[in-house]
């Protein structure tokens, strides 16, 4: 229930981008998010969530419009600033998990912040056992399966306790059993998210809220329910 | 199996191995490459006849070997690659130095005999050690280790992200052979006319991954410098570097052999 106290930690308005000169791919996204809420981005293959979340965490500043994260405004000089807030967890788990054992690189980010190894100790316990993989501490990155990757991966970004966690497309390659512990560690996890998804089913089970991407524009914001239930707006959003 | 595959696997078991809980591998980095580099460095240093007090060197690896719980058959196997080429250095050595130093028998040992071999036992020891240094030194470790001795940062980097790069080109590598030869069965090896396309996949997908992951290091902070937990230089460090040190150093100064040796004949 939105009362006028709450804190945004985004806002983003009349966000215009595209790769190549004549094809534009965001043409005016506007939307905002307050802290706790679950966002889901849903639209069809290619309609720019991906895109969109790669704006939202600064790594392309090539943009019309604002973004603002937690107060501050994207640009270069507020970018490292703004990172310290919103975490990205990748599409592809394989390319963001970097060093060699689920524990370094769980533990990468707090020591960039310049903490102490016992508070980085703390959080990477913290982060590891939120997600359930305590287990896996120690293990290899390479030898784990792709859910257990999906799950090192939110852990490395839970580590650096963003106020605002965003997903590119989190349910896909996980096969149904691995889709449903996703569900619940997300679940379980408090704090604010954004997914980007395709996944309807799994918007519905993991967010309250969802944004319908049509045609580089934001089509319908509003309660999961309502969206997901009206087949003739999906269907107009090739959904 | 797959030559890529074969060279993937030995990284797995490399950094398995580096990651073991054991005494030796707990030392500080900078202790276990200061102990390499001044023993390789010893080694190198020998005389070229020197057989003898150069075979006494052989203590380190031995003791590394040991205590490092490493075994020395997959250590020969995964330096396969350099041991042959380290070998081969003194091989024209007998052709040159025909000067005979002692006969054995009607045989006449040459000193080109017997710096070759000398230089074989160089090689041999040094590729030991650095095996020692790999496999219980992860590339963070190295580069931290370097860090400690004030090489650039931008040097350290490089390396750093080299270590993390190599695997992921195998990778790529790996996935584009078996792609194509799963489609090409009948084909031994990869045909000609496809090998360029297929270099040209493997460095556009390379790079997209080496975008990505160095993406995803800056979104968690990585501003040019990299984070390693800061391990503080226990009294087991210095001491482990300090008495290598002296044993190497008197082992190679001194008469120290000798004077054992007459230890025991007394
Ligand atoms: N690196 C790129 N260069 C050029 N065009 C791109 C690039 N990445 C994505 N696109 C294009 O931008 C559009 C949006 O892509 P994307 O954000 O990945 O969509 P989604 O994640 O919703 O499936 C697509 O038409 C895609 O072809
Ligand atoms: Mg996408």
């Amino acid at each position: 229930m939105k009362t006028g106290t709450e804190k945004r930690v985004l806002e983003v308005s009349d966000l215009k981008y595209s790769y190549e000169k004549g094809h534009q791919v965001l043409k005016g996204v506007t939307f905002d998010v307050n802290a706790g809420e679950n966002i889901g981005l849903i639209g069809a293959n290619g309609v720019g969530k991906s895109t969109l979340l790669k704006l939202l965490v600064g790594l392309d500043l090539h943009f019309e419009g604002t973004i603002h994260v937690s107060g501050h405004s994207m640009s270069r000089d507020s970018l490292t600033h703004i990172r310290e807030h919103i975490g990205y967890v990748f599409q592809d788990s394989d390319s963001q998990l970097f060093m060699s054992t689920v524990e370094e690189d769980v533990a990468f980010g707090p020591r960039n912040y310049d903490m102490s190894e016992t508070d980085v100790e703390k959080r990477v316990a913290d982060a590891l056992e939120r997600v359930h993989i305590t287990n896996l501490r120690k293990k290899q990155v390479y030898k784990l399966s792709g859910g257990e990757k999906k799950l090192a991966a939110i852990a490395a970004i839970l580590a650096m306790e963003p106020d605002l966690i965003l997903m590119d497309e989190p349910s896909v390659a996980l096969d149904p059993r691995n889709r449903r512990n996703l569900i619940s560690v997300l679940g379980e996890i408090p704090g604010t998210k954004l997914i980007a998804s395709h996944d309807l089913d799994f918007i519905v089970k993991t967010c309250s809220r969802t944004i319908l991407m049509y045609d580089g524009v934001v089509r319908a914001d509003g309660p999961t329910k309502d969206i997901l239930e009206n087949a003739q707006l999906l269907e107009e959003c090739g959904l | 199996m797959n030559t890529i595959e074969n060279n993937l696997h030995t990284i797995d078991k490399l950094s398995e191995l580096q990651q073991r809980d054991l005494w030796m591998n707990k030392l500080h980095p900078l202790t276990r490459l200061l102990s390499s580099v001044i023993y390789i460095v010893l080694v190198a240093s020998f005389d070229k006849y020197d057989i003898v007090h150069l075979a006494i060197m052989a203590v380190y690896p031995f003791f590394c070997f040991m205590v490092g719980e490493l075994s020395l058959k997959d250590g020969l196997y995964r330096m396969r690659v350099v041991l042959p080429l380290v070998l081969a250095v003194g091989l024209p050595n007998p052709f040159f130095d025909r000067q005979v130093l002692i006969m054995a028998g009607s045989f006449a040992i040459t000193g080109g005999m017997v710096s070759m071999v000398v230089l074989m036992i160089k090689g041999l020891f040094t590729v030991l050690a650095l095996y020692v240094l790999i496999a219980t030194s992860s590339v963070e470790d190295i580069c931290y280790a370097l860090r400690c001795l004030h090489v650039p940062k931008t040097i350290v980097i490089v390396v750093l992200l080299i270590g993390r790069y190599i695997y992921m080109l195998g990778s790529e590598a790996s996935r584009i052979t078996t792609a194509y030869r799963l489609r090409a069965p009948r084909q031994k090896g990869i045909h000609y006319k496809a090998w360029g396309t297929l270099v040209g996949q493997w460095l556009i997908r390379s790079m997209d991954r080496a975008q990505v992951v160095y993406e995803s290091m800056c979104l968690r902070g990585f501003r040019g410098d990299f984070p390693e937990s800061k391990r503080g230089v226990r009294l087991n460090d210095v001491l482990y570097t300090l008495v290598w040190a002296l044993v190497l150093g008197a082992l190679r100064f001194t008469g120290a052999v000798e004077l054992i040796g007459q230890l025991f004949v007394a």
